[in-house]
Formats: C-alpha cells, sequence, structure tokens
C-alpha cells in the first residue's frame, strides 16, 4: 500500500494510491486522478526529521572525508520540505548545488532502547528524498549547518509512503538521480555504513523516535551541480520517483 | 505545546565569541562563523516545568543553559531588524539541557535531543523588556548562574532578520535565542530553577531511570 498526502479541495489529505498510482482514494471512500491533486510532502506535523551525512562508503571516499564514528547525524524543520513536483530555489550564486537521492524511513511505533534485530519492526513505511547541498554555504560549525541544509523547499521529500511490509529488504534497493534525464547518482542502498536498522538502534538508545518520526539515510556518491530550470528526479526500486525543479530566486 | 520546529543558537555570547576568538582561525574550523550556528530541538526534549527529568546511567552531569524562547505568531522570511519583533507573539523560559560538548563543528543531535531536554515555563505575552533582564538558575536553591541576553552576540531582534535572510521562522515555530558559554552543570537528584522578570518561573529535577 502507498499513501499519499495531498491538498484538495482546500484541505490536507492523506489517500491511497489505487489503480496503479494513477488515481487516489480519499477517506471518505472520493476517487480522484492523481493529475487532480497537488502533492504535498508525506509527513506528520510536527515530527523529527533526521539526517545523515556520509553515510554510503563510496561518498565519503568521494568527497575526501574518512567514515566517521560516530555517524553525522543533523536535524531539519518542517519549512525545509516539499511534494513532489513541486519547486526548489536555487540561490543566484548557488554554483554548487546538487541533489542527492535518499532513502527516508518513516518510523512506525515508538521505538527506545531497541536493538538493531528488532528495528525494522519501528519502521512504518519508506519513502524518497532529494537532499539538496549548496557547498557554498558550507560553513565548519555544526557541519553541515542549516543554513546549507535547513532553506525552505529544498528538501523534496515523496511522492508517497509505501508501506514497510512491501519493502521486505531496505537494504538492497536501488537509488538513482537524473538531471534533465541525466543519470548523475546511480547506488545501492547495501553500501550504506550504519544500515536503517542501525540507525534506528542508534538514535534510539538516546531518545525516543516517534511515529512520523523521519530518517534521511544519506546519498551515495556522485556530485553534480545543477542550474536553475533543471528537472531534477531521484528514483528509488520498489518506491518511486520523486520529481523536482528548480527555479531562480527573484531578484530582491 | 509546541506544533511547529524548535531552533537554538550557539556562539551568541560576545563573551564566549572573544575567548573563542583564536579558535576559530584554526581547524576544524578555519574561519569565524558567518550566519547565526544554529541547532534543532526535536519533540521528544519537550517538558513542561516541575517535570522530572531522567538522565541515562550513561551521563552524569548535564549542561543547564537557561534561556529565552520566542514564540512567532507570523512567519518570519526575509524580515527586515526592525520588523523582527512583528512576528513574535509569546516568550518563554527554557532551560536548554545537554550532554557538555566542547567541540562546534558537528552537529550535536545526540548530546541535545534526549528525552525532556528541554523544559519550557508558561508562555506569556512578548515584552521586548525582558531581553534586558536577568535570568538566574538556582541548583538545589543555591544561586548558581545568572546572566542577561544584553550579552548576546546578535540580539533577538538581529537572529530573526538574520536567520530569516536564509528560512523561513514559521509561526508556531520556537526560537532560543542564545545560551550562555559558562552555563552551569546539574546531574541526578538536584532541583534547577530559573527566573527571569516578567516570565513565569521553571522548576525540574533530574532523576534516574525507572526511580519515578
Amino acid at each position: 500500500m502507498k499513501r499519499a498526502r495531498i491538498a484538495y479541495q482546500g484541505s490536507a489529505a492523506w489517500a491511497d494510491l489505487v489503480d496503479d498510482d494513477k488515481a487516489l482514494r480519499l477517506g471518505n471512500g472520493e476517487i480522484i486522478s492523481t493529475s487532480k491533486a497537488q502533492w504535498l510532502p508525506p509527513v506528520t506535523p510536527g515530527a523529527s526529521i533526521f539526517a545523515l551525512g556520509l553515510n554510503y562508503a563510496d561518498h565519503v571516499k568521494e568527497l575526501g572525508f574518512k567514515a566517521k564514528e560516530p555517524p553525522l547525524i543533523f536535524l531539519k524543520g518542517m519549512n525545509a520540505l516539499v511534494g513532489h513536483r513541486g519547486t526548489t530555489i536555487r540561490p543566484a550564486d548557488a554554483n554548487q548545488m546538487h541533489p542527492e537521492c535518499e532513502l527516508v524511513a518513516i518510523i512506525g511505533k515508538p521505538a527506545r532502547h531497541v536493538g538493531a534485530d528488532k528495528a525494522l519492526e519501528h519502521v512504518g513505511g519508506y519513502t524518497i528524498a532529494c537532499d539538496y547541498a549548496i557547498r557554498e554555504y558550507l560553513e565548519n560549525y555544526y557541519r553541515p549547518n542549516l543554513r546549507v541544509k535547513n532553506r525552505d523547499a529544498t528538501t523534496p521529500l515523496g511522492p508517497w509512503i509505501v508501506d514497510a511490509a512491501d519493502i521486505p529488504d531496505p537494504q538492497n534497493l536501488r537509488l538513482r538521480a537524473l538531471v534533465n534525464g541525466k543519470e548523475v547518482q546511480n547506488g545501492s542502498t547495501r553500501d550504506m555504513v550504519l544500515d536503517v536498522a542501525g540507525l534506528i538502534a542508534y538514535l534510539s538508545q538516546t531518545m525516543t523516535l516517534l511515529p512520523g518520526d523521519m530518517i534521511l539515510t544519506g546519498t551515495p556518491q556522485g556530485v553534480h551541480f545543477c542550474a536553475a530550470g533543471d528537472e531534477v528526479i531521484c528514483e528509488i526500486e520498489g518506491i518511486g520517483r520523486l520529481v523536482n525543479r528548480l527555479v531562480a530566486e527573484i531578484a530582491p | 505545546m509546541i506544533a511547529g520546529n524548535i531552533y537554538g543558537v550557539v556562539l551568541n555570547d560576545r563573551p564566549q565569541l572573544a575567548q573563542m576568538a583564536g579558535d576559530f582561525a584554526m581547524p576544524p574550523y578555519k574561519a569565524p562563523p558567518e550566519a547565526p550556528v544554529l541547532y534543532i530541538k526535536t519533540r521528544n526534549c519537550l517538558a513542561s516545568s516541575d517535570s522530572d527529568i531522567v538522565l541515562d546511567a550513561d551521563l552524569s552531569r548535564v549542561e543547564i543553559a537557561a534561556t529565552l524562547g520566542l514564540l512567532l505568531g507570523r512567519a518570519a522570511t526575509k524580515i527586515a531588524r526592525a520588523d523582527a519583533f512583528d512576528c513574535v507573539a509569546g516568550a518563554c523560559l527554557a532551560l536548554d539541557i545537554s550532554e557538555p560538548e566542547s567541540s562546534y563543528y558537528r552537529p550535536t543531535v545526540r548530546q541535545r535531543c534526549r528525552d525532556g531536554f528541554l523544559p519550557l515555563g508558561q508562555f506569556g505575552a512578548f515584552d521586548p523588556e525582558i531581553l534586558n533582564a536577568s535570568i538566574g538558575t538556582a541548583v538545589n536553591s543555591t544561586a548558581t548562574h545568572a546572566w542577561s541576553p544584553e550579552r548576546l552576540a546578535r540580539d533577538a531582534a538581529t537572529l530573526i532578520a538574520d536567520i530569516s535572510s536564509f528560512m523561513t521562522l514559521a509561526a508556531g515555530d520556537l526560537l532560543l535565542i542564545g545560551l550562555p558559554h559558562d552555563a552551569p552543570r546539574a546531574g541526578l537528584g538536584d532541583t534547577v530553577h530559573v527566573a527571569c522578570a516578567g516570565l513565569s518561573p521553571l522548576a525540574v529535577r533530574f532523576r534516574p531511570a525507572g526511580a519515578a
């Protein structure tokens, strides 16, 4: 089962995908074509949004870092998210803005002191994120800092959440990013340094993960700098394709 | 309860910036910070006044940094400093609890986001006068620390303006305006009181896991 969050007739609503993902069934039974829906990020308002840096061995090498112990975890606010087919502003001076295709695990039931062996039982579903980075704005304070990673609508998320039951092995999924149809990332979740179960175990050692909380699990290699007007697609096997377009900043 | 994001800022304390000026030129920093250095407190951190805060067995003493939380009433996006307070609708005392960490290089999610690590006092209307008041912390009824937001390198209005230049502070978000670098520490069994003229006081007690 796939669940999307959409804006429809003046409300934000969750809806199930039906008819080979061509239609949405709302809670009241009404079925609408996906073309009538505006996609919202499939997130529970108030959820904590964790993200991983340097969590793929190949990307770590590409950026010239040594694999980090402990894991590099940062957080995002709700303002950072934007739904499928949304737009993201590319600032005029962001010549080093690149997409990062990531598997997102969504917590399904509270987790505290959960071992890695039981951790996947706490996952409710999976979705896709494009965690854009703008390298010009990196500073060596709480890096990656919020000026890079928490700009409004710079983290496309969606298109929907696939139930965890439909993804039996989250560590064997092909993920790709395409810019204007050209492949710029092609990796496998097999190459994560700390896998989904390990991340939940690690986080839940010190805090309670709540239903709806999200973990963006990091990105494989492939740094491609984008321009305004580019169409950026992130796709993960078994989940879907997340489409975003970069737009120029409005001049002040 | 807060419905939005909870943001805080470090390295916004003038005496600390003076003290660390030499460090900023050295690795891993290599240059002084330009943008406000922000962190996020997650929803599991929220606690109300008079709560017991559980300290896990791996923690002995924690940093207890008393500060002010400003509640946004309307969104601040690319807002001018002069208009910043138009976006602030309320204020509260906050005790930002963290595992002591001397490095500012990597985000401190694990250190800052344990359950209950952000008790908040009751919200009141925002009066800019509180930004000149003294925020006092007492541990077991002994006055232990006092500071004033007058120490902030970016005052509250500048902070809102500067943050809003690159991201939105939305209505419902809470902004913790800065931390004193000389914040005291507390441990198991300690009771902490925070007070500031014009705001509802805050009290919490630290207890071990399992001993309700």
